[in-house]
């Protein structure tokens, strides 16, 4: 069930109003609902993993409890360790398991072995990544006593289970949202307003954006051959606009339709392709899993505290196991490292905390550096993103250099039937409408919001992508 | 919560109101054009004439070259559509007799199209528009699953079919930009692609009493319209090509031509002729066939 999809919009309606008309009698029928709702949600995906879902639950649920009631630390530290290790092995077994044993049998026939590896071929559980970072915060954070362990199941299960995270985030904590479900909420107009705002705004960039952008991005990822430079180059930024219309539109939904239960869930996003540099780019993109990764492993490591070797194998190690969470692929693992060769000047500099203020651009030379400095940025990060698209390695560098030797700047008529250039003018509108609207949560609230309500939904109508429906990318992670 | 239901009630009256305008506005914009595909140049047609109207899938339009018929006297159209089925070729027939046209001689391609009584969305999907002008198409469409819903629900044939009736295309005809779609009389010439897979299997292929053969049978019947069936050639290597004995047997009307041109070097790809194919092709066609001239 995709939350562009008809039957979403029939299961939301009907979860509201039993929610907040039949089940609203206090916090536990509230809750009840909610985890009913989720179950069924994530049941129309595959019925089979919610066994896996439940497991989860129930392992981090009792294992957090016999931590905290664990009197020596030995045995808190076997049940963190047992807790990660089962949840990792999960995600292990699922997820990584045949890249391993491809990447080792490949290793092996390189040293003239002849390799037979045994490949499982499962299938991936949707939100296997999301579900297991949400429940490792939360013993995480019990082992070091920066939270008391949660004794009531039905909480517990919400905060694991609920619905509008659970396929593909926000990676909640349990600091932020467990408080939230042990209270009952009370309805709030503005709140569910704003959740609608959201949810309106999500589907534009879900529906027009990115399946749009997908298109014409897939039409010259497929055919980067016979692309010319500037396909290649238009294809790069149509991909860029893809996965951000696709994942920050999916955490739009998210959040709006968290709103509408009273719940708020974390920022995901926040207006990433205005960074100044990739320092600030990662703080405005995918903020519940850079936060956790910073949270969980970059500090653990040792963080800044030690010298700079100590900090530049800290960031390279959150950047590889960053782009190792998003998929056993080569070709993420080199996104990562990327980005991590990217933030090194930054960090060498001591220069990564230099753009933590708000944009502001004037009639001045500064603001010239400021759109220069946000174009460089763009344009590292697309040039990344070329990895992340790619089906291999081999195949983004053969990309990378007929875009910057070809010298062909002609249109071109690709395989979707649509010329190159055709969607620039939607993309520049996007952004325009973005950036006037950077300092709020999405553009369709405050003066005229009927008005721009209205474009919305007309957008959604005449410029939406229906025939030819794209998955949420993120799904797959 | 009275606040909200309120909200949520304008807000899918903005949605409904939005969508009937849109629905009216895309509908006045096709409706005016005639020259942006086949579909439209029919149904927004006046009378015509013509010795020879050529129907089918992309195996027709890819084929029949217009221009050789009309050097032996033959006045001539290839209406033959890129992956469309015998479900819109009949229809495209159905559209043509109602809009008062004097067809002498139809030929239609019956070959792979014959295993096949589906839509094919692609060029269904070109007929949206006029869906609540045309009784003929009403009634073609009446019993497919999503009728209603495309038939009442403002503008969700658009949203349903966005990539042959969409934005875009709705944009081409408001500003008329040509295309060619209707050059060389609806004859759409092939290159050689030295690229081609020359290759096919049509062994999963059964050829069907076809209903919509039968329709077009019988509206030439009713219409004194000569009806020439026709199968047209494949490249060579093809398993499954008992496949055309098959259409033999359930149709011994259907003239068997899926052998007169042979030779890698006729074809664009397996299954269709380039143009140096297509003009052969077509030469042996107007020997072999007699037409109606009266």
């Amino acid at each position: 069930m995709f939350f562009n999809s008809l039957s979403f919009a029939i299961f939301l309606p009907i979860v509201f109003l039993l929610y907040w008309f039949v089940f609203n009698k206090n916090k536990t029928t509230q809750n009840a609902v909610l985890i009913v709702a989720s179950y069924y949600f994530y049941s129309c995906w595959d019925w089979r993993f919610l066994f896996l879902l439940v497991f989860s639950t129930l392992l981090d649920y009792f294992s957090a409890i016999m931590m905290e009631d664990s009197t020596s630390d030995k045995r808190r530290k076997l049940w963190l360790w047992l807790t990660i290790g089962i949840n990792l092995g999960f995600l292990g077994v699922f997820k990584y398991y045949d890249f391993f044993a491809q990447s080792f049998a490949d290793l092996l026939t390189g040293f003239g072995f002849q390799t037979n590896p045994v490949l499982l071929q499962l299938i991936l559980p949707v939100g296997i990544s999301f579900y297991t970072f949400h429940g490792l915060s939360y013993v995480i954070d019990i082992y070091y006593k920066r939270i008391t362990a949660e004794r009531n199941f039905i909480d517990y299960s919400l905060f694991v289970s609920y619905f509008p995270l659970l396929v593909a985030g926000p990676i909640e904590r349990a600091t932020h949202l467990l408080p939230q479900v042990k209270i009952k909420r009370h309805f709030n107009f503005e709140k569910a307003k704003e959740g609608i705002y959201q949810i309106l705004w999500g589907l534009v960039k879900k529906v027009v954006i990115a399946d749009s952008c997908a298109t014409y991005a897939n039409a010259v990822f497929d055919n980067y051959e016979s692309m010319n430079s500037l396909s290649l180059a238009l294809g790069a930024v149509y991909f860029a606009f893809q996965i951000y219309g696709d994942f920050s539109g999916y955490s739009d939904i998210a959040l709006g339709t968290s709103k509408l239960f009273g719940i708020d869930l974390l920022k995901n996003f926040n207006y990433p392709y205005f960074s100044r540099d990739i320092a600030e780019f990662w703080r405005r993109w995918h903020i519940s899993l850079s936060s956790w990764f910073r949270d969980y492993l970059y500090i653990p490591l040792g963080g800044s505290q030690g010298g700079i070797w100590m900090k530049v194998r800290n960031t390279f190690i959150i950047f590889l196991v960053s782009g190792f969470w998003h998929g056993a692929n080569w070709t993420f693992i080199v996104w990562g490292f990327l980005n991590a060769m990217y933030f090194l000047p930054l960090l060498l500099q001591n220069k990564n905390r230099s753009n933590m203020g708000e944009i502001v651009m004037g009639w001045d030379f500064n603001s010239v550096k400021t759109i220069l400095n946000i174009l460089g940025t763009f344009i590292l990060t697309t040039l990344a993103w070329i990895f992340f698209r790619a089906r291999s390695i081999s195949e983004a560098l053969g990309y990378i250099q007929k875009m910057v030797t070809d010298f062909q700047f002609d249109s071109q008529y690709l395989s979707n039937e649509r010329y190159n250039f055709e969607l620039v003018f939607l993309v520049l509108v996007f952004v325009l409408v973005e950036w006037f609207n950077r300092s709020k949560i999405e553009p369709l609230s405050g003066k005229a919001s009927w008005i721009k309500v209205t474009l919305a939904i007309i957008a959604l109508l005449a410029l939406g992508v229906y025939s030819d429906y794209k998955a949420f990318i993120y799904f797959q992670f | 919560m009275k606040q909200f239901l309120l909200f949520i009630g304008k807000i899918i009256l903005v949605l409904l109101l939005s969508a009937i305008a849109l629905d009216f506005i895309y509908t006045l914009v096709f409706a005016q054009s005639d020259t942006r595909n086949k579909v439209e140049n029919v149904i927004n047609s006046k009378p015509q004439k013509y010795d020879v109207i050529v129907l089918g899938t992309s195996r027709a339009n890819n084929h029949f070259v217009s221009e050789l018929f009309e050097k032996e006297g033959l006045k001539t159209f290839n209406y033959g559509m890129s992956g469309s089925h015998l479900f819109e070729t009949s229809l495209l027939l159905k559209l043509m007799v109602e809009r008062g046209w004097k067809i002498k001689n139809v030929i239609v391609e019956t070959d792979l199209n014959l295993s096949n009584e589906k839509r094919d969305d692609g060029t269904f999907g070109r007929f949206m528009p006029f869906l609540h002008q045309s009784k003929t198409i009403t009634e073609h469409f009446k019993n497919e699953n999503d009728f209603t819903e495309l038939y009442y629900i403002p503008f969700y044939r658009y949203i349903r079919f966005d990539a042959k009736v969409g934005f875009r295309a709705w944009y081409k005809t408001l500003i008329n930009e040509p295309t060619n779609i209707l050059h060389h009389k609806g004859y759409y010439p092939l290159g050689f692609n030295p690229k081609a897979n020359m290759k096919n299997n049509i062994e999963g292929l059964v050829p069907l009493r076809n209903r919509y053969y039968e329709e077009i049978k019988q509206i030439c019947k009713a219409n004194d319209i000569h009806l020439i069936a026709v199968t047209t050639p494949m490249c060579a290597n093809v398993k499954g090509m008992d496949y055309f004995k098959k259409v033999k047997a359930l149709y011994p009307e259907i003239k068997e031509f899926e052998h007169v041109v042979e030779g890698d070097e006729y074809f664009s790809s397996c299954g269709h002729l380039n143009d140096k194919g297509a003009r052969l092709f077509t030469a042996t066609i107007i020997k072999a066939l007699d037409f109606k001239n009266e």
